[in-house]
C-alpha cells in the first residue's frame, strides 16, 4: 500500500511549551485514518504541521512522496486539501466566486470546470450562486470541503469536518468522506466524535500532546482494554465476568465453571467500547 | 518557491470584489473626498460673496501670493485675483493627499482583518501562496483603488478651479507643483500609509482601532497644511522631490518590518486566536 502521509518523529514547540510530541503515523492511499485526543491535546498543530503550514521543531514529514522543508512545503501544499474547523469563507462572495478565488490561488488549469466537478462532488451546483454568508452551517462545510477538493489533492486533511452539524448535515459530510477515500486518496480526520471515529476509520490515532496509541478500531478494543466473556448462570442474577485474550480462552473457562458444578445460560464474549478504550487512555478529565 | 502573480492577482481580485460589497469599508475614504475637496472651494467661491469684495480688491493673500511666485514657479506672469486664487489652490491642494491616506488605511485594515474575522487566513495559507505574494495582494487592491480616487479627486479639483475660478487659473493650478505632488508624493505617501495600515492591522482584531491608530497619519500632513496657512511655509517643486525620496526610505524600512510581521506561523498562530 502506497504512504501519502508519513510522519516521523514530529515534534512541535511553541516558546518553552510542547504541543506535540514525537509523533510518528502513516496515511496510506484508499485509507480514513482518525486522530482523536481531547481538547489541546495537538491535533490541530499535527494537521498544521501535516499540511505544511508550520515546521515541525523536529521530526520529518513526506507528503506524497515530498519531503516537507521551508523550500519545499508550498509544494508539498499543492498535494494536501485542508479543511480548517472553521469553514473560513469569504461570507460577502458567492460560493463560486469563493471556491473560483482558490482555484486560481491552486493555478488550476481550467478554474471554472473544477469549481463546477467540487460542487458536483458535494452536491452543491445548484447553490453556486448563493452569497456564502447566508448558507446554513451544513453547507458552508460542505463547501469549505468542495474547497478543499479543487486541486484535486491525493491527501485530504480534516480537522473536526463534523463540528457543529446538525445529525443530518454531519451524516452527509461522513458519506462524503467515505466517497472520497474510495476514489484513492489518503484522508486523515481529527475529530472528538468517538462514533465518527468508529464508523470512518480504518485506523486510529489517540494523541494526548504524543501519540498514545495507533492501530485499527477493532485492534485498539482488544489490545488495550483486553475482551471479555460474560457468562450467565442458571439461578443467580449476578453473572461471571473473565478478561480473556482471544476467544479462544472461552472454552477453558466454561469447563471450568461446569466443572464446579454450575449451569450455564449464556456466555457472552464482549469487546469493551471505544470510548473506554479512549478514557483508559487519555484519563478520565471529568 | 518563486514570486507567482497569478496568486497576488487571484487574491487581489477577491479583496475587490469585496471592497465593491462592502460600502462601509469605503465609506470612510468617500467621506475624506469631500472633506479635503470642499475647503478651497469655500474659501474661493463663499468667502468673497460674503464680503462683497474680491480677493485683489480685498487684499487678503495678496502678499502671500507675490511672495510665493519666487518658489511656485506657476504663480509667474499671474496678478491680481488669478494669482490669489491659483495660490490659494495650490495651498489647498496639500489637504487633497488626505485622500490617498485615509483611502489606504481604511481599505487595507479591512483587507487584513477581514481575513482575520472570517477565520480565513488558514485555508488561505493552505495553498502554495507565500507570504511575501500575501502581504503584496493585501496591498494591492487597496493601493489601487486609493490611487485611482486620488487622480479623481485632483480631476474634480481642477474641474472645480475651472468652472470657479478666473480664466486660466486650472492651468496654473495644473502644473508641474501638483504634478510632483500627486503623481510621485501621493503614491509614495500612500504606500506607506498602506504599510503601517497592514503593520497595525496584524495587532488588533477591530478595522476601528487599527484606523485609529494608523490616523495619526494625518497629523504631519495637518501641521503642513496648517504651517502654509500661516505664511511659515511655501512647498515649492523641489521640498516635493526631497520629500518622494524620504518617503522612498520610509517605505523601505516598513517594507522589512511588513516582511518580518507576515511570517506564515505568526499569522497562524497568533493571528487567528
Amino acid at each position: 500500500m502506497t504512504s501519502l502521509v508519513t510522519a516521523d518523529g514530529l515534534t512541535r514547540v511553541f516558546d518553552d511549551r510542547v504541543a506535540v510530541r514525537d509523533v510518528s503515523l502513516t496515511v496510506n492511499a484508499g485509507e480514513i485514518v482518525c486522530l482523536l485526543g481531547p481538547n489541546g491535546a495537538g491535533k490541530t498543530t499535527t494537521m498544521r504541521m501535516l499540511a505544511g503550514l508550520i515546521l515541525p521543531t523536529s521530526g520529518r514529514i513526506s507528503i506524497n512522496q515530498i519531503e516537507v522543508t521551508e523550500v519545499t512545503a508550498g509544494r508539498a501544499r499543492s498535494s494536501v486539501g485542508l479543511l480548517t474547523e472553521a469553514p473560513g469563507l469569504w461570507e460577502r462572495l458567492s460560493v463560486r466566486n469563493n471556491l473560483l478565488t482558490y482555484a486560481r490561488l491552486h493555478g488550476v488549469a481550467d478554474a471554472d470546470r473544477s469549481v463546477d466537478q467540487a460542487l458536483r462532488h458535494v452536491d452543491l451546483l445548484d447553490r453556486a450562486g448563493d452569497v456564502a454568508g447566508k448558507l446554513s452551517k451544513g453547507l458552508k462545510q460542505r463547501t469549505a470541503l468542495a474547497r478543499a477538493l479543487l486541486h484535486q489533492p491525493p491527501v485530504l486533511l480534516l480537522d473536526e469536518p463534523t463540528s457543529g452539524l446538525d445529525p443530518a448535515s454531519a451524516r452527509h459530510v461522513r458519506d462524503l468522506i467515505v466517497d472520497l477515500r474510495s476514489e484513492g486518496r489518503a484522508i486523515l480526520v481529527s475529530t472528538h466524535n468517538l462514533g465518527e471515529a468508529q464508523q470512518l476509520a480504518d485506523r486510529i490515532g489517540v494523541l494526548k500532546t504524543q501519540l498514545l496509541a495507533f492501530d485499527t478500531p477493532r485492534a485498539l478494543r482488544q489490545a488495550r482494554a483486553g475482551a471479555r466473556v460474560v457468562i450467565d448462570l442458571e439461578g443467580s442474577n449476578i453473572p461471571i465476568e473473565k478478561p480473556i485474550d482471544s476467544l479462544s480462552d472461552i472454552p477453558g473457562i466454561v469447563a471450568a465453571i461446569v466443572g464446579d458444578g454450575k449451569r450455564i445460560v449464556r456466555v457472552t464474549p464482549t469487546e469493551r467500547s471505544l470510548e473506554d478504550v479512549y478514557l483508559d487512555l487519555v484519563g478520565d478529565e471529568r | 518557491m518563486t514570486f507567482a502573480w497569478h496568486r497576488v492577482i487571484a487574491l487581489a481580485r477577491k479583496d475587490a470584489l469585496e471592497l465593491i460589497r462592502n460600502p462601509g469599508a469605503i465609506f470612510p475614504a468617500v467621506m475624506m473626498v469631500f472633506g479635503a475637496l470642499f475647503p478651497a472651494f469655500l474659501v474661493i467661491v463663499v468667502v468673497p460673496r460674503m464680503v462683497g469684495k474680491t480677493f485683489e480688491e480685498s487684499g487678503e493673500f495678496a502678499d502671500e501670493a507675490a511672495r510665493a511666485a519666487d518658489l511656485i514657479p506657476e504663480l509667474a506672469g499671474l496678478a491680481g485675483n488669478a494669482l490669489v486664487q491659483t495660490f490659494i489652490f495650490h495651498q489647498f491642494a496639500v489637504l487633497l493627499m488626505l485622500v490617498p491616506i485615509v483611502a489606504a488605511m481604511a481599505l487595507a485594515t479591512h483587507a487584513v482583518i477581514g481575513e482575520k474575522q472570517a477565520r480565513a487566513l488558514e485555508p488561505l495559507l493552505a495553498t502554495p501562496i507565500s507570504t511575501v505574494e500575501l502581504l503584496a495582494a493585501k496591498t494591492l487592491t487597496p493601493f489601487l483603488f486609493a490611487l485611482a480616487l486620488t487622480w479623481g479627486v485632483v480631476m474634480l479639483y481642477l474641474a472645480g478651479a475651472a468652472v470657479f475660478g478666473e480664466p486660466g487659473v486650472w492651468r496654473a493650478v495644473a502644473g508641474m507643483r501638483l504634478f510632483l505632488m500627486f503623481g510621485l508624493l501621493a503614491p509614495l505617501v500612500e504606500l506607506a500609509s498602506l504599510q503601517v495600515s497592514v503593520i497595525v492591522s496584524s495587532r488588533s482584531n477591530d478595522p476601528r482601532s487599527a484606523q485609529q491608530i494608523t490616523g495619526l497619519l494625518i497629523l504631519p500632513l495637518t501641521a503642513v497644511f496648517v504651517a502654509q496657512l500661516m505664511g511659515l511655509l511655501v512647498i515649492g517643486p523641489s521640498a516635493l522631490i526631497l520629500t518622494s525620496l524620504a518617503f522612498v526610505l520610509v517605505n523601505g524600512i516598513l517594507l522589512w518590518v511588513g516582511v518580518q510581521v507576515f511570517q506564515r506561523e505568526s499569522i497562524l498562530t497568533r493571528w487567528t486566536r
